[in-house]
């Protein structure tokens, strides 16, 4: 009889020590991790700095196939360079430091609330951010509520530069929460 | 489509002050591929992104996408339309009505729905969305993006 539960190699090919350091790894996230709900009291408020140097816009830029070369400070063979966009020099593609929010409203010095899933954003650019910027990521949660049976942390979000205090993007958004 | 010899978007976008209200963008399409979703920078930290046992136990039909991909990819088309307008003074907002599952095909779409004096140019007002192959519903929103403003 074959088995309809999923295999870790499914999606992948995989040997059998993949299979092993995967299953070893999922169950370490698993260990300590709490709920989203449980771990979040609406008024909380975190703020990190992200640098966002060549190599991390990169990664992000490649991880959706976008190959703007407005993005790129960093290219094979020159490795550091300047950039090329209509603002001067490269920039970092729009919602960006949108991805990078969760890092900071997921408090990261806790096991990360794995099962957790983000569900909505209203998000506001109001300037280019050039690569090699450092910006301030500040989040407030803002509510918590049930819809559907369901149960939801809302935030707010800005992103500010650190050395100049330039108000980059702000946002609303919505998670999941097991 | 208006594209330039080294890939970039038009500076300006392909959108401008004449492009009138119904004007279809052309998407993105991009797969699912499991190997991006769960990359370090994207999904590692939650095995719902790429794990098959783990999103069986929470009851999802395969690994999803994180939905900031979707909101990427639609980011995407939406700079190939506004080109430095999208960088300055926009709005997305997006909405994550269905998972997108590992391996699907994603296409994104947007239609001009209303067109606004502002300043010396208009405020756009763009319904963005994207879908999979069989015409399944993804991801709804809206974008907002000034020209000539």
């Amino acid at each position: 009889m074959t088995s309809t539960r999923p295999a870790t190699d499914d999606l992948r090919p995989m040997t059998e020590i993949q299979v092993q350091q995967t299953r070893d790894f999922v169950d370490s996230l698993n260990e300590k991790s709490q709920t989203y709900w449980d771990m979040v009291t609406v008024g909380d408020e975190l703020s990190r700095d992200l640098h966002l140097t060549p190599e991390l816009v990169i990664l992000y830029a490649d991880g959706v196939e976008d190959y703007n070369p407005w993005y790129e400070g960093w290219l094979m063979n020159r490795w550091h360079v300047e950039g090329e966009s209509p603002f001067g020099p490269a920039i970092v593609p729009p919602m960006l430091v949108s991805h990078f929010v969760l890092s900071v409203q997921f408090d990261h010095t806790k096991p990360f609330a794995i099962g957790t899933i983000h569900t909505s954003h209203e998000s506001q650019l109001f300037a280019p951010i050039p690569v090699g910027a450092t910006v301030r990521i500040h989040t407030k949660a803002i509510d918590k509520f049930v819809k559907r049976e369901r149960r939801y942390v809302r935030h707010e979000v800005t992103v500010t530069d650190v050395e100049t205090g330039t108000l980059y993007f702000t946002e609303t958004r919505d998670n999941l929460s097991r | 489509m208006t594209t330039t010899r080294n890939g970039a978007p038009p500076v300006e976008g392909v959108i401008t002050r004449d492009t009138p209200v119904g004007y279809e963008l052309v998407g993105v399409k991009k797969k699912a591929a499991i190997q991006l979703m769960g990359s370090r920078l994207w999904g590692r930290f939650n095995p719902n992104h790429w794990d098959p046992v783990y999103a069986a136990e929470t009851g999802l039909d395969a690994p999803i996408q994180t939905g900031e991909m979707s909101t990427a990819y639609i980011a995407e088309m939406c700079v190939n339309h506004f080109g430095r307008n999208f960088f300055v003074g926009s709005q997305m907002n997006c909405k994550y009505v269905a998972s997108t599952l590992a391996n699907e095909v994603i296409t994104t779409y947007g239609v001009v729905r209303e067109k606004t004096p502002k300043g010396g140019g208009f405020r756009f007002k763009v319904e963005v969305w994207a879908d999979n192959d069989d015409g399944q519903r993804k991801t709804v929103g809206w974008v907002e993006a000034d020209v000539d403003v």
